[in-house]
């Protein structure tokens, strides 16, 4: 009896020197992480962090845009990738297509890497925010960067152009079969990207021989985007005439239209299938049922520029060609793609705040809820949820819109007028560029016109 | 006590959060003689390699006989016949992606190293297509032939034969199942008398939604 009463006596002052190191080592915590957690979270996102390279970009201070993207690349590992894509475009647009040939392989080669899922990074994010999970990017950002490899290539050499259209052509069909899996008997279909297509069938029929593949991918550009006249044309062209008459070469003009849509971080009340979906989560980790009601949570929205340019006006010598026609509408694309996968990001915010929720009370109950331990934990919970930020990465130096013009005009030096348009109508300083046409080749112009007021930039292939 | 559990089931999923990790992608160099890969969804170098084989193999093959009593050269050897190697039409229902110029080299390389016939460079033949701004398919008249010709004699290449491959499938469908028949055709035209010649080989594909689906189409005992 009398040895039992010590057993006993022991297990209380283990189990009560327990609880105070317990204690200590929460207080301390709190001491050290609440004030932390305070001062550097909460607050940051991508769509933050960005804002000011973009407006830098935008009033066409390329190096200092350069320079804060970079600095911005080192702080936040997270970011990387996609700065590095708006880095590409820096360069694409102050002429380095080389470089941002570069980039745009190694964001590439790492989207692909990261698109295999990562466990512990869901559960990390379980406990933090969707910010610590590796961004593999949207499906339109793989398109576009195949896209962009592309239009970098045929900046300078144009060797690995074509490559970079059959990765294009590569990734729509693994989209598709993907999209497939996961919507199943919904009926709905995949909506690849025509301008892929497009820049498949311009360099098939650059060859003079290939007319078959570029009428197969002038079809597949003319189905996904049938309201569009010159796509018809072109088809027209490769199905019964030539690539250019003899002496002859051809101007393809891409232009990059208005400022494109970005991520932002929006408090957002759960929808029903958001809550169910998160229901879903909780169940499969622990006992607890989701709350009947979930105060509003930071999801991302997509936020749209509103935009004064809605096509590019050509001339050439002095003789008006006439308006760029869209080929890829990258604001639907963002708006479309966040509607899709809405539900599932709310539901993944509702299931964070429950288990961070059910976690600190679990914490309180194996340590004590009394006195200022209780009131710190509680400090503590408010401290974590409220760290949690909407993950907003993204391409952000996407152009509204990517239309082009094709002319086929005789070889030679030419000059090439370059006019923002809107409604049919000039708006803002027109963009001047020499060209060289050289008989049977195409020659390519990039240029990015945001918006009236900003500064344009405009670049031909070598 | 359930708090307790709930943590403690929590730490599980932490813990083996670090098994479920991203893996690298890992590459390896195929022995020649290994078996290629059998495409899921399109056809691949399972198809396209014994098609080419078995097209420029009957098409050598005819050429053997069709030279025998032709001119010869000081060593009695017929005089190989210059061939021009217009191009590959695709006209099946897939996309052929980079096996299109893979095609072009493998049936262009099998044909020089045969005697029958001296391929002219590829390089050659696009820079005719466009002096002359001529599709491929518009060579098959007569003057657009003899205009395209001379160009490649003034370069040092006359030509005796045009050479076309053309890529066809048939498609059908039985429930999930589907089968293909993927056709090369190879069409020769001998520029001097027009006369024609047409060769071919067919490699059939099941493609199945299910493993079972080859055994339940394709068994011994179907009829």
């Amino acid at each position: 009896m009398t040895l039992w009463a010590e057993n006993r006596t022991r297990a209380q002052n283990r189990e009560a020197g327990d609880r105070l190191v317990n204690r200590w080592i929460v207080e301390c915590l709190l001491v050290v992480l609440l004030p932390a957690w305070l001062t550097f979270s909460g607050c940051s996102t991508h769509a933050k962090r960005i804002s000011q390279p973009r407006n830098l970009f935008y009033d066409g201070q390329f190096q200092a845009c350069r320079e804060s993207l970079e600095k911005l690349s080192k702080s936040h590992r997270h970011d990387r990738d996609v700065v590095n894509l708006d880095l590409a475009v820096v360069d694409l647009l102050s002429g380095q297509p080389q470089q941002a040939e570069i980039r745009l392989r190694d964001v590439r080669d790492r989207f692909d890497h990261l698109e295999q899922d990562s466990l512990a990074e869901k559960t990390v994010s379980m406990w933090t925010d969707d910010q610590v999970r590796s961004y593999s990017g949207e499906d339109y950002e793989k398109i576009l960067l195949r896209v962009f490899l592309s239009l970098s290539s045929l900046m300078h050499d144009g060797i690995d152009a074509e490559s970079y259209t059959l990765q294009v052509q590569e990734k729509h069909e693994q989209l598709g079969q993907l999209f497939d899996q996961w919507s199943g008997s919904k009926g709905s279909v995949y909506q690849p990207l025509p301008l892929g297509f497009y820049l498949r069938g311009v360099l098939r029929e650059a060859t003079h021989r290939d007319y078959d593949d570029a009428v197969r991918n002038y079809e597949v550009a003319s189905s996904l985007l049938p309201q569009s006249e010159p796509l018809l044309w072109d088809l027209a062209r490769v199905r019964e005439g030539v690539h250019s008459r003899p002496g002859h070469g051809v101007v393809y003009v891409f232009a990059m239209v208005g400022r494109g849509p970005y991520k932002v971080e929006v408090a957002e009340r759960p929808t029903s299938d958001a809550l169910l979906i998160a229901d879903r989560i909780i169940s499969a980790v622990g006992p607890y049922k989701l709350p009947p009601t979930i105060a509003p949570i930071k999801i991302p929205d997509i936020a749209v520029p509103p935009s004064d340019v809605d096509a590019v006006g050509i001339r050439i010598n002095g003789s008006p060609i006439g308006p760029t026609s869209s080929l890829a509408n990258i604001e639907q694309l963002a708006v479309s793609t966040y509607q899709a996968n809405r539900n599932a990001i709310i539901a993944r915010a509702v299931a964070r705040r429950v288990i961070k929720k059910a976690t600190i009370v679990a914490a309180k109950d194996s340590i004590g809820k009394d006195g200022l331990t209780g009131i710190g934990m509680d400090l503590a919970g408010i401290a974590w949820e409220a760290s949690e930020s909407a993950d907003t990465r993204c391409w952000g130096l996407l152009p509204k819109e990517i239309q082009v013009l094709r002319v086929e005009t005789p070889a030679g030096e030419h000059h090439l007028q370059l006019n923002a348009l809107l409604g049919g109508r000039p708006v803002g300083p027109a963009q001047a560029k020499e060209i060289r046409v050289i008989d049977g080749q195409n020659t390519y112009v990039l240029c990015w016109f945001p918006d009236a007021r900003s500064v344009s930039q405009v670049m031909s292939s070598k | 006590m359930v708090r307790r559990e709930w943590l403690s089931r929590l730490s599980i999923v932490a813990l083996a959060s670090i098994a479920g990790c991203r893996g690298y992608q890992y590459g390896h160099v195929i022995k020649s003689d290994a078996k290629n890969l059998v495409g899921s969804h399109e056809a691949g170098a399972e198809v396209f390699d014994p098609l080419v084989d078995e097209a420029v193999a009957k098409l050598l093959a005819r050429q053997q006989i069709v030279t025998e009593g032709c001119p010869t050269g000081p060593d009695g050897a017929p005089l190989r016949k210059t061939i021009c190697f217009v191009g590959i039409e695709n006209k099946s229902a897939e996309d052929i992606g980079d096996f299109k110029d893979k095609l072009y080299n493998q049936i262009d390389s099998q044909i020089l190293e045969s005697r029958s016939f001296q391929p002219i460079s590829q390089r050659m033949v696009n820079a005719a297509l466009h002096e002359t701004r001529m599709r491929p398919d518009a060579l098959v008249i007569p003057d657009n032939m003899r205009l395209f010709t001379s160009v490649l004699q003034r370069s040092g290449a006359p030509v005796d034969y045009l050479l076309y491959a053309t890529l066809t499938s048939g498609t059908t469908t039985r429930n999930s199942s589907t089968q293909r028949d993927y056709e090369l055709t190879l069409e020769l035209t001998n520029v001097h008398t027009l006369e024609y010649d047409k060769l071919n080989a067919e490699v059939r594909k099941g493609y199945h939604k299910s493993a079972a689906g080859k055994f339940w189409n394709y068994n011994p005992l179907k009829r």
